[in-house]
């Protein structure tokens, strides 16, 4: 992938970074992340997202300067910080443990910062209240973290690093502590307070629900490398392959082959119905291609015109139905949406089954 | 190119700050010169030729062969003792619903201040041949020296490490576990065979291992209760205060030193690496106590009659110092204490809380900046650091002496090159031991008080530090702060119970210890210890006991200024607790 350099909206430049460990138990290294080159322009909130073990954390900790990459290059402004310390880098982390100073209170590990700054004990007062007042952590002030929920507790690691006013604002896994409830508000109060600050953002999460409400661009990883890039729309609706398919939502994969070529468009049969839909890459008519199924773009109908299928499960999940439908040897999995305007099909009922084209993708296999 | 890069970026990084390069590299010095130079020189004096011949010859001997075999029965008996005792009172402590249990738990902790030779007199006076309890309560002229009176007095003196192991190991305790095992039918017995003892495994050999050493280090204690069952350590002071021959001290080190480093060897990457108990942080419910009648008071009764014993010997050191001749008349004198106050004994006695007062934040930080060093810094060698940091405790103390005699007792100096010979030879290290030494030899003391005390800092900043989330301090420093403020401002409060911990046991150990400084006090440098062992040699209880009584004061009242000080609460130390 071509770096850009598109002017002075660029921020945050990665160049062919590398980060290489010596193996866990002796001989051996292993390679975390492999030649990872991105841009994230300024005000951008970008996530990096990806299964545990993908090199995404490891990416973060060389944007904070918490590792030393092993090749490559990190510009800030235009700036080589490759090899800048962590402390010297305009830059904030909000980190999963919230790893907030216990022995201090939460008006300490605000202005914790802005003492090492070396700014003056009213701007610092001024600094951290109007802080404490923006995370609604008014009259928190002299509590310890210990005595916060857990919500207030990230609200204090956010407000510690927003008080810095960095360059870039570092998120790891913020949110994964939170119980689901408070998860969402966080996510959205984290949003809102991105959009309104419009502070550069880099945010690493597993969660692809956190990754596309939040984000103007993922970068999905696997294995130390980048899989895809792209606004959360491009990543759900044409991922580049199968593992960003199954890793972002979920999706039932088919195999079919490519009946005739044109524009990028190819023809299949897909659950007995001939269509045509773009396809990703440039495969020949003849190649076999897989087609990705969200069970959103899958119908269940009472019409014994369509495929049959035949119901194996249904889970009533309140504001979705999802079914495990199986047709000759393969099970699928349909949600629909809204049961109230639908009928419920029972377990052991056999259905039709519909499609929607433009709901399809086509991946070369 | 990659490859050469995998500690090379670390490395870098540690370079880029100039505290973390000198800290390293002071730490370094330290661990070599002041720990492995005097051992590898102990080692180098056993294998000259005289002392390889001396090997052969001890090796072969009947009596020293049975003095090695004394050694590691003795090292036996007493690590069994110790850690069933240790047990008993733990499992007491946590599992058996008894009363007096804070009464339990303070006077098995009483042993950590027991000055030399104060237990093995007292066992004397109490079962020897005119023993008090002996010879009074039951009329027998019981000769209590030996095997016996050693595995008594040591065990006594050092259950407390296995109380407070079992202790810690049986809170952490998952209650689930033996929920679990009682929901599938289990009873209490079972439940106790088949799930505590076997999560307990690794604490039984840990504390077995531990005492072993120990016991086969200890010197004050054979020396006054050995009677002809001589062991090796005094096999070692005998040969350098008695006999002058530093090439068979140097052997008989050697010799005890191998069962020695073998145990800490096995303890350190065999037993330390499986432990099962898992610490969560979440408890699951509280333990059930156990209620059954007979198991509850005849453990209760033993534990009480342990106590007891602990209180009698205590009481004979107090009453001792005293009386005028404990045993004989019991009339009440305040001779014993002037002699130490006020007359021969009061050099010593400052002289030994000076010491102390200036070793004790020394190792205290010591062992916190090595802890933070080997937990948190990837550099190369810093298992070895750490290694060499724990021979300080792991080598009998005699060999440390020894060692100290042999590489500092003529100043080390560097000639430079190319300067011609009217130039003198820069002095490195001045002469530390034996007459004419700098600071009469104070600083030798200090130093080897220093190196005995680190040790434990180290473990339990190490044992602090690995439950601290790495995160606290990558915060700190994506704030803007840099390593040595990081460490100043969040890594030390936050372990400052640990650091607190290091501080009372670097000022109890250094004024308590003898072994190792036995060979490196001189007439200008009197130390506490030193002059009890030469008060009980001369029979002179009453002083020996007024030392003690006034030592253990010393200690007291310093644990006490250190919690005022150090421990005042943070918060920091109950939100570890809380699991921020």
């Amino acid at each position: 992938m071509a770096v850009s350099h598109n002017g002075a909206a660029d921020s945050l430049l990665l160049n062919k970074i590398s980060k290489i460990f010596p193996a866990r138990g002796g001989g051996g290294e292993v390679t975390a992340v492999n030649s990872v080159s991105l841009t994230i322009q300024q005000g951008e909130f970008l996530t990096l997202l990806g299964p545990s073990g993908c090199g995404k954390t490891t990416t973060l900790r060389l944007v904070a300067g918490f590792e030393l990459p092993s090749a490559g290059q990190i510009l800030l402004d235009g700036k080589d910080i490759t090899n800048q310390p962590p402390n010297k880098r305009d830059m904030a982390m909000v980190f999963q443990s919230y790893a907030l100073f216990p022995h201090m209170t939460v008006f300490d590990n605000i202005a914790y910062g802005l003492h090492i700054r070396k700014l003056s004990r009213s701007e610092i007062k001024t600094k951290v209240e109007s802080t404490l007042d923006l995370m609604g952590l008014r009259n928190l002030g002299e509590r310890r973290p210990n005595e916060l929920s857990g919500g207030q507790q990230q609200r204090v690691a956010l407000a510690r690093s927003l008080v810095m006013e960095p360059r870039v604002l570092l998120f790891d896994e913020p949110l994964s502590n939170l119980d689901a409830k408070l998860r969402v508000q966080m996510r959205s109060e984290i949003h809102a307070l991105q959009r309104r600050l419009s502070i550069t953002s880099v945010y690493v999460t597993h969660d692809q629900i956190e990754a596309m409400a939040l984000s103007d661009r993922i970068v999905v990883m696997n294995q130390g490398q980048i899989e895809q890039m792209g606004t959360p729309d491009e990543i759900y609706r044409r991922p580049v392959s199968r593992f960003v398919a199954d890793f972002i939502g979920r999706a039932n994969f088919q195999e079919t082959r490519a009946e005739a070529m044109m524009n990028g468009e190819a023809t299949v049969t897909l659950l007995g119905q001939k269509m045509t839909i773009s396809v990703a890459g440039s495969p020949k008519a003849g190649d076999t291609l897989v087609a990705v199924l969200r069970p959103e773009a899958l119908k269940l109908r009472a019409d014994s015109s369509l495929q049959p299928a035949l119901v194996e499960q249904a889970m009533y999940l309140g504001s979705e139905v999802e079914y495990r439908v199986r047709i000759n040897n393969d099970t699928l999995v349909v949600v629909e949406n809204d049961p109230r305007a639908s009928h419920i099909f029972a377990e052991g009922e056999t259905v039709g089954i519909d499609l929607i084209p433009e709901a399809i993708h086509l991946l070369p296999k | 190119m990659l490859t050469q890069n995998r500690y090379g970026a670390e490395i870098r990084r540690i370079l880029q700050d100039p505290i973390l390069t000198i800290s390293l590299i002071f730490v370094i010095l330290f661990v070599f010169v002041a720990i492995i130079l005097p051992i590898l020189a102990m080692i180098g004096a056993s294998l000259s030729e005289e002392g390889r011949e001396l090997f052969g010859h001890y090796l072969s001997t009947n009596a020293y062969q049975s003095i090695i075999f004394n050694t590691l029965v003795m090292g036996v008996t007493v690590a069994a003792a110790g850690t069933a005792i240790g047990f008993l009172f733990a499992y007491v402590q946590v599992k058996v619903n008894v009363p007096f249990k804070r009464f339990m738990h303070l006077i098995a902790l009483v042993p950590i201040i027991s000055p030399p030779f104060a237990v093995a007199t007292a066992i004397i006076l109490l079962f020897g041949r005119n023993g008090l309890i002996s010879k009074g309560i039951f009329g027998v002229r019981y000769d209590i020296y030996g095997l016996v009176g050693l595995t008594l007095a040591l065990s006594l003196s050092l259950f407390t490490i296995a109380y407070l192991n079992f202790k810690g190991m049986l809170q952490a305790l998952d209650p689930s576990l033996e929920e679990a095992a009682t929901n599938l039918g289990a009873s209490k017995w079972r439940t106790f065979r088949t799930v505590i003892v076997p999560m307990l495994l690794p604490g039984f050999a840990a504390s077995f291992l531990l005492l072993f050493v120990e016991a086969i280090a200890d010197l004050g204690n054979p020396l006054v209760l050995g009677g002809n069952y001589e062991v090796l350590a005094t096999r070692v002071y005998i040969s350098v205060i008695g006999l002058h021959d530093s090439t068979a001290a140097a052997v008989f080190s050697v010799i005890l030193l191998v069962p020695s480093l073998t145990v800490f060897i096995i303890q350190r990457y065999w037993v330390g690496r499986s432990s099962v108990v898992s610490v969560t942080g979440k408890p699951t419910g509280t333990a059930q106590q156990i209620n059954h009648p007979v198991v509850r008071w005849s453990l209760f009764g033993v534990v009480m009659l342990i106590c007891a014993l602990i209180i009698a010997i205590y009481a004979v050191i107090f009453i001792g110092s005293i009386t005028k001749v404990f045993g004989v008349n019991y009339e009440l004198t305040l001779d014993h204490f002037n002699f130490v106050i006020n007359g021969y004994g009061s050099e010593a006695m400052t002289d030994t809380t000076t010491f102390a007062i200036i070793a004790t934040p020394l190792a205290g930080i010591l062992g916190m900046l090595i802890a933070f060093l080997v937990v948190r810094k990837a550099f190369i060698g810093r298992g070895a650091v750490d290694f060499g940091t724990m021979l300080g405790i792991a080598v009998p103390g005699t060999i440390l002496g020894i060692g100290y005699l042999l590489v500092f007792n003529n100043p080390i100096t560097i000639a430079l090159p190319f300067v011609g010979d009217n130039v003198p030879a820069i002095t490195l290290i001045p002469k530390l031991t034996g007459g004419r030494a700098v600071f009469g030899g104070a600083l030798a003391i200090v130093i080897v008080y220093i190196v005995r005390s680190t040790p434990a800092a180290l473990r339990s900043g190490v044992a602090l530090l690995s439950q601290i989330d790495p995160a606290i301090e990558e915060a700190s420093i994506s704030l803007g702060a840099d390593n040595a403020l990081t460490f100043r401002k969040i890594t030390l409060p936050l372990i400052r119970p640990a650091f607190l911990a290091g501080l009372i046991y670097a000022f109890a150990r250094s004024m308590t210890t003898i072994s190792a400084i036995v060979f490196l006090t001189t007439p200008q440098t009197r130390i506490m210890t030193q002059q009890i062992l030469n008060e009980t040699e001369q029979g002179r209880y009453g002083n020996a006991f007024a030392y003690c009584v006034i030592l253990i004061g010393i200690v007291l009242v310093a644990i006490g200024i250190l919690y005022m000080t150090v421990g005042s609460s943070t918060g920091a130390e109950r939100s570890l607790e809380g699991g921020t």
